[in-house]
């Protein structure tokens, strides 16, 4: 949520929670705000990183759970793919 | 029934007319009204009737009619069959039929010239066969917008431009503002029409109006060629098919070739539609319990599931050991689909230490520990983790950690007697080492020598081997001269063991250290104390008086009600010493100090009592203000300095009945002596005063509560007992009382997973996992406030009974993932 990696610092934890914030101020994206929150006192210390490292992630309550937590990407890829399946495959 | 009955089937019967004057107009109107069929029938059975070039000419017009209107419905191998077989029987007819077989192939090939150049002479039937063959086989609207047939300003040729260059536009990139407008010029009666539905769809799609989109898609019909997409867009929105799931399905949408279908799903995914297809799979086979298939299932999501972000392999890993555990599914199906999984050891080892914290949620602890140290001699081995340093000893602490608070539960666990069998087991090979926790902690100070894990395994030993404990305290010191830490535990063992010379110069070395620690300044005086004590008991008592002066100069001596205690051991130490008129003084002057006399009879009746002496004079009857002021007092003093409190039964009753005029303050300690003194009943009974209204106290209290009723017997007593304490627990952290949380946990862990896990709440759902939310935690009060009567408490026993059983296997729902995980060795 952060996008911080694994070997990201206390500096560096700090300041990818506060770019995320500037994305989602309380104010106007609440739940957001408290996702972003959540996910910054997991990861705040180093002392938590390893622990989250060693003993985590905790399972999610489903796997629908997963299925929603799943980036949703929708890239542009030019009419060619789609005509491809109307002409099957055909040029 | 006849042949031509059973290709009837339920057609409506066709009058027939009498003669074939009457018969030509009734076919002709047939065929304009598309009953393309039945003036096939009537027209065939006229020429039977009476044939002549006449008859067999509306023959032909009947079956031209019949193959066109099959083209327009797309059944170009039918139209192309039905043509040669006309043409055959019909020589004569060749240069009429052959032509439509040809343009039956051209249409089935893409080819729409032919009927496009018909289109601008066509009549209105015609035009309208040409439109429906448009709708359906009309593959990309280019061909519409580049036609030579039609003129540049034909409506259809302008709206095929319209509809080419915003398709190419809408899957490009985002529109700008207003773009679809040039829809508009389309009508909905046009073969364009589907393809403005579709291109608002693939529009909604992208700037995900999932229900536009899909609304968009529900109006496309299902023959026209833009359908085949509109069902591709449903997939990529994560919704069936319409039709999905009946029988026989949707036939177009099995015509489709699924390789570029594939192909384009995973363009415009990054390939995590494929992923959401086999999870909704997943999902599905769990919710039936179908393990094959949920098996089958893992092993194609596997490779799929993408390295970034970092959390979505092992958060899928996690997730789907533990719903599989919960499911007590059979394991064989997933150890199949994650041995598939070769390519990276590494992440073998990985869901290897998943898998121990999957048993670690399940209270499988013996297991979780066995997991763990396969994947720390896996991960060492591999040079992942390194063999000394912080992370390696986390882990061995950790795995410490997994082991039951209770020795004996280890004992029960194992099926042993004692730790010596355990050891012994392990060094005969019965028994994988990770099973002696001694040395489990030996080993992470070792990797790392920090001082939580010099606590975690000094406090191990000295539940168990107080010389082991003292033994690593004096190395850690002689490491660490500047720590004060093993100092405490050395003048706390020395004391224990009644070494107090040794104590006394343990304590000299920590007061050098930090001469404020507040420890040290108990335990000075608690040496005295104890020396005090001791020299009384030998008849040593003008040492036990100048012991108790140094008493009276320290800090703590006179503070709280500390100085009666040592007024009381002075008087008896007096009035032992032979100096009757002496110890009457003494017992003035405390009692000229302290406006409470239960109190002062309290505790100079239980000095007296623990020396074998008649205390001064008896209780006097107080008031049940005074009485509980008394105990709650008394009670803190005694357990602060460790020792035992006589309470008279009739003052204890007096107590427990009257403490409606108690103080939040006094009530408190109530609960506290209660529980120091084996009464849960008082404990139960202050708290419940406590929580008759809110106040800062009201944690403690609710903990109070949770505590005493850990103590009774019914399993329902047990919990309340544990909603009682979750709650407390969730205030305390509010409060940011954290010694308050600290014994809520505590006591939790102490009533043992099994009640955490397969409780039943009498407050409501919550379970083993989830903090309980405000409005449970309201009922929860509204709960303990109305019950007033104590429930009954167990009888104090001698001691756990040991319940001996055979040593458990290493055996559970994921054994057979073991042999697996040595891959990763």
């Amino acid at each position: 949520m952060l996008g911080v990696d694994a070997t990201a610092d206390d500096e560096q934890v700090r300041a990818a929670y506060l770019a995320a914030v500037r994305r989602s101020p309380p104010d106007r994206d609440p739940e957001g705000f408290r996702r972003i929150r959540d996910a910054y006192e997991a990861v705040r210390d180093e002392e938590l990183r390893l622990a989250l490292r060693l003993f985590g992630p905790a399972p999610l309550a489903s796997l629908d759970a997963l299925l929603e937590a799943l980036p949703d990407e929708r890239r542009h890829v030019g009419p060619g793919p789609w005509l491809d399946i109307l002409r099957g495959g055909k040029p | 029934m006849s042949k031509r009955d059973k290709r009837g089937g339920n057609r409506p019967a066709v009058a027939v007319p009498a003669t074939p004057e009457e018969r030509r107009p009734r076919v002709l109107e047939l065929i304009s009204s598309g009953k393309t069929r039945e003036a096939l029938d009537l027209a065939k059975q006229g020429h039977k009737d009476a044939p002549s070039p006449q008859a067999e000419g509306l023959v032909i017009d009947a079956y031209e009619a019949r193959i066109r209107q099959m083209l327009a419905q797309g059944l170009h191998d039918e139209a192309a069959g039905l043509a040669a077989l006309v043409a055959e029987r019909f020589p004569a007819q060749r240069q009429r039929i052959v032509p439509l077989a040809q343009q039956s192939k051209a249409i089935a090939s893409g080819d729409l010239g032919a009927i496009l150049a018909e289109l601008p002479l066509a009549a209105p039937t015609r035009r309208r066969e040409i439109e429906e063959v448009l709708t359906r086989e009309l593959r990309d609207p280019r061909q519409l917008a580049e036609t030579g047939a039609l003129p540049l300003d034909d409506p259809l040729r302008q709206g095929g431009r319209a509809v080419s260059v915003l398709f190419a536009a809408v899957t490009s990139g985002v529109l700008p503002p207003g773009a679809l407008a040039a829809l508009d010029v389309i009508p909905r009666q046009s073969p364009l029409a589907p393809w403005k539905l579709l291109i608002r769809a693939i529009e909604a799609y992208y700037r995900r109006a999932d229900g536009a989109a899909l609304a968009n898609l529900d109006a496309i019909p299902p023959h026209a060629a833009p359908a085949r997409l509109a069902a591709v867009l449903r997939r990529l929105i994560g919704e069936p098919a319409p039709g999905a799931g009946r029988p026989g399905g949707d036939g177009r949408d099995r015509a489709v070739d699924q390789k570029p279908v594939s192909a384009l799903i995973g363009a415009v995914t990054g390939g995590q539609a494929g992923l959401r297809d086999h999870l909704r799979s997943l999902i599905a086979a769990l919710a039936r319990r179908d393990a094959a298939a949920a098996g089958a299932v893992v092993e194609r999501i596997v490779p799929l599931m993408p390295s970034e972000p970092l959390w979505i392999k092992p958060t899928f890993t996690a997730t789907l050991l533990w719903q599989w555990h919960r499911l007590d599914l059979p394991p064989r199906p997933l150890i199949a689909a994650l041995r598939r999984d070769r390519r990276s050891l590494e992440w073998q080892r990985e869901t290897q230490r998943l898998l121990a914290l999957m048993y670690e949620r399940a209270g499988a602890w013996d297991e979780a520990l066995v997991v763990w140290d396969g994947y720390v001699a896996a991960a060492t081995r591999a040079g992942t983790l390194p063999s000394a340093g912080r992370v390696p000893a986390r882990i061995l602490l950790h795995m410490a950690e997994l082991f039951p608070a209770v020795p004996e539960d280890v004992l029960d666990a194992l099926g042993v007697d004692s730790d010596e069998e355990i050891e012994q087991l392990i060094d005969d090979g019965a028994l994988p080492g990770c099973f002696a926790r001694g040395r489990l902690l030996a080993r992470a100070l070792e990797a790392d020598p920090d001082p939580r894990v010099f606590r975690a395994l000094v406090a191990h030993w000295e539940a168990r081997d107080r010389g082991q404990a003292e033994a690593h305290a004096e190395a850690w010191r002689r490491a660490h001269p500047e720590d004060l830490e093993p100092l405490l535990h050395l003048v706390r063992a020395a004391e224990a063991r009644g070494a107090y010379r040794k104590a006394i110069e343990m304590l000299g070395r920590a007061e050098a250290i930090d001469p404020m620690h507040p420890e040290l300044k108990q335990s000075r005086v608690r040496l005295l104390l104890t020396s005090a004590e001791g020299r009384i008991r030998e008849g040593r008592y003008a040492q036990a008086l100048a012991d108790l002066d140094e008493l009276d100069k320290a800090v703590v001596a006179t503070s709280g009600e500390t100085w009666v205690y040592l007024g009381a051991l002075r008087w008896l130490a007096t009035r032992r010493n032979g100096d009757g008129s002496g110890a009457e003084r003494l017992l003035e002057e405390i009692a000229s100090r302290l406006v409470n006399r239960t109190m002062l009879s309290l505790i100079v009746g239980s000095v007296a009592e623990s020396f074998g002496l008649e205390p001064p004079e008896a209780l006097e009857a107080a008031s049940p203000a005074e009485s509980a002021q008394a105990l709650a007092r008394a009670g803190e003093l005694f357990r602060a300095l460790g020792r035992p409190l006589a309470v008279p039964t009739g003052l204890l009753a007096r107590v427990e009945h009257g403490l409606g005029g108690a103080s939040p303050a006094d009530l408190h300690s109530l609960c506290v002596a209660g529980l120091h003194m084996g009464r849960p009943a008082l404990t139960y009974a202050a708290a419940g005063e406590g929580l008759a209204s809110d106040g800062p106290l009201l944690h403690r209290f609710l903990l109070a509560r949770g505590r005493a009723l850990a103590l009774a017997g019914a399993r329902r007593d047990r919990n309340r007992a544990i909603s009682c304490l979750r709650a407390a627990r969730e205030l305390a952290g509010r409060a940011r009382d954290l010694d308050a949380v600290r014994e809520a946990s505590s006591a939790l862990g102490a009533l043992g997973p099994d009640d955490l896990t397969a409780w039943s709440s009498p407050h409501g759902d919550l379970d083993g996992t989830e903090r309980p939310t405000p409005r449970e935690i309201a009922a929860i009060l509204a709960t303990e406030r109305a019950r007033l009567e104590p429930p009954a408490f167990k009888a104090p026993t001698g001691g756990r009974k040991r319940r001996r059983g055979a040593r458990r296997a290493q055996r559970d729902l994921f054994d057979d993932l073991l042999p697996f995980m040595e891959l990763g060795h």
